[in-house]
């Protein structure tokens, strides 16, 4: 039996090959898994009929068009049909950490996530688009639903490099500019800024009636703090820098760690904003499962 | 402390090692990348004070445990208090055997109870200790443990006071050149306060005084002295009235005369001596005349004892006594002598005091004549330089000056003339040899009135009631005869010394030129005990010297220098700093 790619561990799906053969292999995958589309639209208005793909709901099949013509069809709705999604990935310079060689960094992880993502919103035929963001915005694809949207998301994910300082905040207030119709928007990133700036931004989209999504990436030596008897660390994104003893601390770091989520998670769920916690040892498979 | 180790001690400086390395440790921390840096500082942060008391704990757990297992490879010997053996020592056991140790304190003898304790002081050393007994008498006894307590037990109570600011400043300085780790002094006294009232003793440092507190404090009297004079024998009573509120009680006495000497028979008189509160501290002082029997104006030595009934101190209830009648003196009194003094001879030739004879020439202000001689100032006061140049013919250093101030007479010597008032006289001076001030018997006003020079007495004033009331006076007799019987003829002397009570007379050939009478020294009749305070301060000062009742006595003793390995003690300490050091590394992570 075929291994489902969704499922294996991270690091080593991405030694499979390029990050399109590894997002279509986890989709693959994912898709195999589910019964039904992962997404749905927002309204229940009938507009038309398209091909069945795996992962569709069987609510939605036609069943008397199966009768006639024994094809597949789903019914699709206005909204559905129209859904615009934006995918954030941030592309700030601690995205571009791990904690061992042989975990990918939460930059590989998130650009991975994120065309699997694109995938399964474009087979969806959604409109699907890209932002990077660092300090600045860095890449703008809009969102299409037409051929070649996702090889062109997946070269703005390559084509974007690592950056420096994240104000995500500042990127943030840009994008809603950027995203003038109401869709769902995806942000990708290690949350390594100002929690009460980014949420600003963050309510601001879901004012505009946006679905917020967070995906809050966490390489797993982020979490369980470890490294030799006594230890400089150094933020890469500015001068910030502690010594402590990793032992001695490791209880108090762990504490502070999980009450940090916890009230990212506290805040986004007070705003509407789906929060999920993310870390980059967990199987692509199960990060998109969070999604459904 | 000692340590049998001592270069262990070298090891300490490895007490330094935690922290040395603590800071050296912290110099050279690597840097490593880390994004969520803020978290780190947040966690950071909160735990500060909880990590700077962890480290600090660390730090001294550390410390303290290579300091313990250092401590304990010297193995470090500690004084012990109670138990364990002593190191070395060095003692001395003053057993203060003294006439008042021989009191009776609820129904036992002091010297009862000091000599179990001295025996046990004794039996507590080893044959390692060099130990010494000293007594009363003063003198430090060595010898095995066995031949010190034999002497313990064969001591009675002596006769000799015992000062015990000497006897510990003596001992002091015996232990104290003595090489051995431990000194110590163990005074088992009754710790009167006459016996620590001469200063305070000079006490080497290490060298440690453990006093036995004295026990009860109890009343007691005592004949301190008895002279004869005029015919009456004076007892001078001394003591201590313990607890005696209101008035003081009389005392009887008893003397008795002629005993222990042949052809004398055997006198007894009874007096009461009433006793006064002249001192502090509850002790008294004072005298009674008791006359005697004319039999015992015979010329001659007389021998007599006075007594007290029985108290809590015997010693001190008996004294002995003795003096000399001389027999009559042979007078003649010339014209200038005047009136009074013809017929106070007169009276005196009557009774057989004295008989016709140039022995003692009374004059007037004529050149002194005879063997001995009375002179009266001259009437005429021209004559009074032609006087003062005669007396200086003679060698006597005393001379007539100027007419002085009137006033009473004085003496020690012949109570008689007390409070007689004197109107006229001459003020005697000394003509500059520098030896009056001995000579001097009655004063007036005082400066000299009578003085007696080798065989010659000067008066200050005639013996004329224009002069003086004496001769009118029922005392002028009685003075007249101790002038001519005893002043002027010399005294024979009678001497005290410290001893059994007895009487020795000294001898020239077949004649019989002295008498020393010995007795307990008076001042120990005083039982009052010192205060623990005073024992302190007169025996080394606190830091040296410290009275201890029987029971801290029998602990204290060779206390300061019990020693026991504290290596173990120290070990176990190791341990549970260990156990602490553990148990703060693991659970505060």
């Amino acid at each position: 039996m075929a291994e489902r790619l969704d499922l294996l561990d991270p690091a080593d799906v991405a030694r499979l090959g390029g990050i399109e053969i590894v997002a279509e292999g986890i989709v693959e995958g994912f898709l195999a898994g589910l019964h039904r589309s992962p997404f749905r639209g927002f309204s229940v208005e009938f507009t038309e009929h398209r091909a069945y793909q795996p992962g569709d709901e069987l609510r939605y099949l036609d069943w008397r068009i199966l009768g006639r013509s024994d094809r597949l069809f789903v019914k699709q709705f206005e909204e559905e049909t129209n859904l615009r999604s934006m995918i954030l990935v941030d592309a700030s310079r601690s995205m571009a950490w791990q904690g061992a060689p042989e975990r990918l960094t939460k930059r590989a992880y998130a650009d991975r996530l994120a065309a699997a993502l694109a995938l399964i919103l474009l087979r969806q035929r959604d409109a699907t688009g890209l932002v990077t963001f660092d300090e600045q915005v860095r890449q703008v694809i809009p969102a299409r639903v037409k051929a070649g949207q996702w090889s062109r998301i997946v070269r703005g994910l390559l084509e974007t490099p690592d950056g420096e300082g994240t104000a995500a905040h500042a990127a943030l207030q840009r994008l809603t500019a950027l995203l003038t119709r109401r869709g769902m928007v995806v942000l990708l990133s290690d949350l390594l800024f100002d929690r009460e700036l980014a949420l600003a931004a963050l309510r601001y989209l879901r004012h505009r009636g946006h679905q917020v999504i967070v995906f809050h990436l966490m390489d797993p030596a982020e979490v369980e703090l470890s490294g030799p008897p006594e230890v400089r660390f150094k933020d890469p994104e500015s001068a910030l820098s502690v010594v402590v003893r990793p032992r001695e601390l490791a209880r108090a770091y762990a504490d502070t760690v999980r009450r940090e989520i916890a009230a990212w998670r506290k805040a986004c769920r007070r705003h509407g904003i789906a929060y999920h916690h993310v870390q980059t040892d967990m199987p692509f498979g199960l990060a998109l499962r969070l999604l459904t | 402390m000692s340590f049998i180790h001592p270069l262990a001690l070298l090891g300490l400086a490895a007490a330094a090692i935690p922290a040395l390395l603590h800071l050296l440790h912290r110099r050279i921390p690597p840097e490593i990348d880390f994004p969520p840096v803020r978290y780190l500082s947040v966690a950071e942060r909160e735990s500060a004070r909880r990590l700077k008391l962890r480290h600090l704990l660390l730090l001294i757990f550390r410390t303290a445990l290579i300091v313990a297992i250092v401590l304990a490879a010297a193995r470090p010997l500690v004084p012990l208090r109670g138990g364990g053996a002593h190191q070395p020592t060095a003692a001395v056991i003053i057993l203060d055997n003294s006439p008042s140790s021989g009191a009776i304190v609820d129904g036992g003898l002091v010297l009862d109870r000091l000599r179990v304790a001295a025996r046990a002081s004794v039996g507590r050393t080893t044959s390692a200790d060099r130990v010494w007994l000293m007594l009363s008498d003063g003198v430090l006894r060595g010898g095995s443990r066995e031949a010190l307590l034999a002497t313990i037990d064969s001591t009675r109570t002596g006769w000799q006071r015992l000062d015990l600011v000497q006897a510990v400043e003596r001992a002091a300085r015996m232990v104290n050149a003595q090489p051995l780790p431990g000194r110590e002094l163990h005074v088992l006294s009754d710790l009167q306060g006459t016996a620590l009232a001469s200063g305070h003793a000079e006490v080497p440092s290490g060298v440690r005084v453990l006093a036995l507190a004295p026990g009860r404090a109890v009343a007691n009297r005592g004949i301190a002295a008895v002279t004869v004079s005029e015919g009456a024998a004076v007892i001078e009573l001394s003591g201590s009235v313990v607890g005696a509120a209101g008035a003081p009680q009389p005392v009887p006495v008893t003397i008795r005369i002629g005993g222990g000497r042949p052809n004398r028979g055997e006198i007894t008189a009874r007096g009461l001596a009433t006793p006064g509160n002249d001192r502090p501290g509850g002790a008294t002082r004072s005298a009674v005349s008791v006359s005697l029997p004319a039999q015992s104006l015979a010329p001659g030595w007389w021998v007599g004892e006075a007594a007290l009934e029985p108290d809590e101190l015997r010693a001190d209830d008996r004294r002995p006594f003795a003096w000399r009648v001389a027999p009559p003196a042979r007078v003649m009194a010339t014209s200038s002598a005047g009136s009074f003094v013809a017929a106070a001879l007169a009276v005196l030739q009557d009774g057989k005091r004295i008989v016709d004879g140039r022995d003692v020439v009374i004059s007037g202000g004529e050149t002194p004549a005879g063997s001995h001689a009375i002179v009266q100032p001259p009437a005429d006061p021209a004559l009074v330089g032609q006087a003062n140049r005669a007396l200086a013919s003679r060698g006597v250093p005393w001379r007539w000056g100027q007419l002085a101030t009137p006033g009473v007479l004085t003496s020690s010597e012949l109570t008689v003339l007390n409070g007689v008032p004197v109107v006229r006289r001459y003020r005697i001076e000394g003509a500059g040899s520098g030896e009056q001030g001995a000579g001097v018997l009655a004063t007036v006003n005082g400066e000299p009135w009578l003085v007696r020079s080798g065989s010659v007495v000067l008066l200050g004033s005639r013996l004329d009631t224009a002069w003086t009331a004496l001769p009118a006076a029922p005392g002028f007799v009685p003075f007249v005869d101790a002038l001519v019987n005893r002043i002027v003829m010399g005294e024979a002397e009678v001497a005290a010394a410290e001893g059994a009570p007895r009487v020795e007379f000294r001898m020239r050939g077949a004649d019989t030129v002295g008498a020393t009478v010995f007795g307990p020294d008076p001042r120990e009749s005083d039982l009052t005990p010192a205060t623990p305070a005073v024992v302190t301060a007169a025996l080394g000062g606190k830091d040296r010297a410290v009275a201890l009742n029987a029971d801290r006595f029998a602990a204290e003793r060779f206390s300061g220098t019990r020693r026991a390995d504290a290596s173990g003690l120290l070990l176990v300490l190791a341990l549970l700093l260990a156990a602490a050091e553990l148990g703060v590394a693991t659970r505060t992570r």
